[in-house]
């Protein structure tokens, strides 16, 4: 192993002077990400502040206005399709069309960039797909049919179809909004898991600020033409920085501490 | 629900080759004469010396029958590309207009040629109705970026259809020479006339067609999730969006040149072939789906030439009648699973 420098290749995902927008429309200009390997990037902000448009960039799906978005020494765009797919996966708010599909087939079709020609599972695929199983606490909805599984259930489906893609670096868009707090707190210590265990680098947006200040290394938030703000939770969450973010009065806000507390007093993150 | 899967797969090619070759052997048998089995496989094996019954046999049934077979085969095949492409389980070749644009540019191909005395060969009816069908198609995927529906994608592809065929109709009806006789007929859907020459053709087409889907089936599976998700796991959507189209344009403009439109055969069928299967992998369904077109078309075929023989029913008249039941049924389906 090498010495590691204190210089930008440290740095496993980049974002230079990124524009994101539909239509060459910049919605959201200049933005600056940098994440070492194996951290942990949610993006908050108000609805419509632009959190999926900029998730979708990064994942590749929506064309860059300007900039570039790299993973390690690649640029991204121009990666091979199928070499990207090794490396990233991505859980949207948009579901998965799933006909005739039990969770466990969904859940396969992330060993995709992996199987042959006709895509068939070999046996190493299998072993793969029921250690994730297993990991995500999904094993026990295996055989049943996706589409009757309720909304939760199938977050945490599409969770384990991303990491069974055994990617570096995953991309969540609103990954908890269906789930109860059991869940959502068991689906981030999931991510903190393959974090430690296996270096995944997380990029996702959340709703719930006192999640994203527990579970996250670095928190980027987004307002108006600009990125507002990107740091650590600390450097976020000093100050009245979230209430002017999301103009709302310190006691609601204090509403939320509660909900921390209780986490906190859960131990489970 | 999924446990069996495995078997249930093979259970469901072993129902399907069955059934096709069932029906393959009844359209060869059953007709104005009948020909029992072991005759036919003494005319096959050459040893049959009545002349008559050898041309029955050779020039008629059996090109005939393998048309069908063929020919059936690639409709339910392209209905199934169709649905996939627009995940909308109601199209088809016929309800997007697609047949109707490859008829409407073959009977123009064929006054026009028939007009100077040129014959027309079985390459250039597939080449017309292949333009055709891709100009169709054309309008239907132009028609698919202003709806979002559905529903009324569907409606666009009946109402380019329905121009289409005033289109053809206007032409049949004016062009009124002898061989226009047949373009009438062959304009409402039949499998009639067919020569081992048309046969050798579609063959090779059909063929080649069916293997390059068939060799796509990983990507198709990965469409049916949805684009992101494709996209996602090294799909170039681009280019499958792309094969896709091309490919069922061809094997409808295959059908339409040698059998006209027929109708519902390609909704119909992928949908019953789906459930007997219980699944969706496009590995899976695209055999099937051949299979299942083969035996319900062979089907339909025998009831059109014997159910009010000596008058022969345009196909289309006896797919409607058991297909469109099977898209009623898919809508109401639908409805109470909300999806």
């Amino acid at each position: 192993m090498c010495k590691q420098d204190e210089d930008m290749t440290n740095y496993y995902f980049t974002a230079k002077e990124m524009c994101v927008g539909y239509d060459d429309k910049p919605l959201i200009r200049e933005m600056e990400i940098a994440l070492p390997k194996g951290e942990i990037l949610s993006l908050i902000g108000p609805n419509g502040a632009g959190k999926s448009t900029v998730l979708k960039s990064i994942a590749g799906q929506l064309k860059l206005i300007g900039g570039t978005v790299s993973l390690g020494e690649n640029v991204l765009s121009e990666m091979k399709s199928g070499e990207l797919a090794k490396k990233m996966s991505v859980v949207f708010t948009e579901k998965i069309r799933a006909e005739m599909k039990s969770c466990r087939d969904v859940v396969a079709t992330g060993r995709y960039p992996y199987t042959g020609w006709f895509g068939i599972l070999s046996k190493e695929d299998e072993r793969i797909i029921d250690e994730v199983m297993e990991l995500t606490h999904i094993t026990e909805l295996g055989a049943q049919d996706f589409n009757r599984i309720s909304d939760g259930q199938k977050q945490r489906v599409m969770l384990a179809r991303a990491i069974c893609q055994e990617p570096e670096i995953v991309i969540l868009d609103e990954p908890t909004s269906y789930l109860d707090i059991k869940y959502k707190l068991e689906f981030l210590s999931i991510l903190q898991e393959m974090r430690e265990q296996k270096g995944l680098t997380v990029i996702m947006s959340l709703h719930e600020l006192e999640l994203a200040r527990i579970v996250s290394d670095k928190i980027l938030c987004l307002k108006g033409e600009f990125a507002e703000r990107f740091g650590t939770p600390e450097e976020i969450f000093e100050s009245d920085f979230i209430e002017r973010l999301f103009d709302i009065r310190e006691e609601e806000f204090g509403e939320n501490e509660k909900l921390i507390k209780y986490i906190r007093q859960i131990g489970r993150i | 629900m999924y446990e069996n899967r495995k078997y249930r797969s093979i259970a469901a090619f072993i129902i399907l080759v069955v059934c096709a070759l069932f029906f393959f052997i009844l359209n060869v048998c059953i007709g104005s004469v009948r020909i029992a089995l072991p005759d036919i496989v003494e005319t096959l094996a050459g040893r049959q010396d009545d002349e008559t019954l050898t041309r029955i046999l050779w020039d008629i049934r059996l090109p005939r029958a393998a048309a069908v077979l063929i020919l059936g085969g690639a409709l339910a095949l392209a209905g199934y590309l169709l649905q996939t492409f627009f995940n909308n389980p109601i199209a088809g070749p016929f309800v997007l207009g697609i047949s109707s644009g490859a008829k409407m540019v073959v009977a123009l191909l064929m006054v026009f040629l028939m007009g100077r005395l040129v014959r027309v060969t079985s390459a250039d009816m597939i080449l017309g109705a292949f333009a055709g069908a891709i100009l169709s198609m054309g309008f239907v995927l132009l028609m698919s970026r202003r709806v979002n529906s559905m529903s009324m994608l569907v409606v666009s592809g009946v109402m380019i259809g329905y121009i289409c065929s005033a289109v053809t109709e206007l032409v049949v009806t004016f062009a009124d020479d002898a061989d226009i006789v047949n373009l009438h007929n062959w304009s409402r859907g039949s499998f009639s006339g067919m020569t081992w020459e048309n046969v050798k053709v579609m063959t090779l087409v059909v063929a080649v067609t069916c293997i390059a889907v068939f060799l796509m089936s990983k990507p198709l599976g990965a469409y049916q999730m949805g684009d992101a998700y494709a996209q996602n796991v090294g799909v170039n959507l681009r280019l499958l969006r792309v094969c896709i189209v091309i490919f069922s344009s061809i094997l409808s403009a295959c059908i339409v040149a040698f059998a006209g439109p027929i109708s519902f055969v390609g909704i119909a069928v992928p949908h019953l072939v789906k459930k007997l299967l219980n699944s969706a992998e496009p590995i899976r369904m695209i055999p099937a789906c051949f299979l299942g077109g083969s035996a319900f078309c062979l089907f339909c075929d025998l009831l059109a030439r014997t159910m009010l023989a000596p008058t022969e029913l345009s196909i289309s008249t006896v797919t409607a009648i058991f297909g469109a039941p099977v898209v009623l049924w898919i809508i109401t389906k639908r409805r109470v699973n909300h999806v």
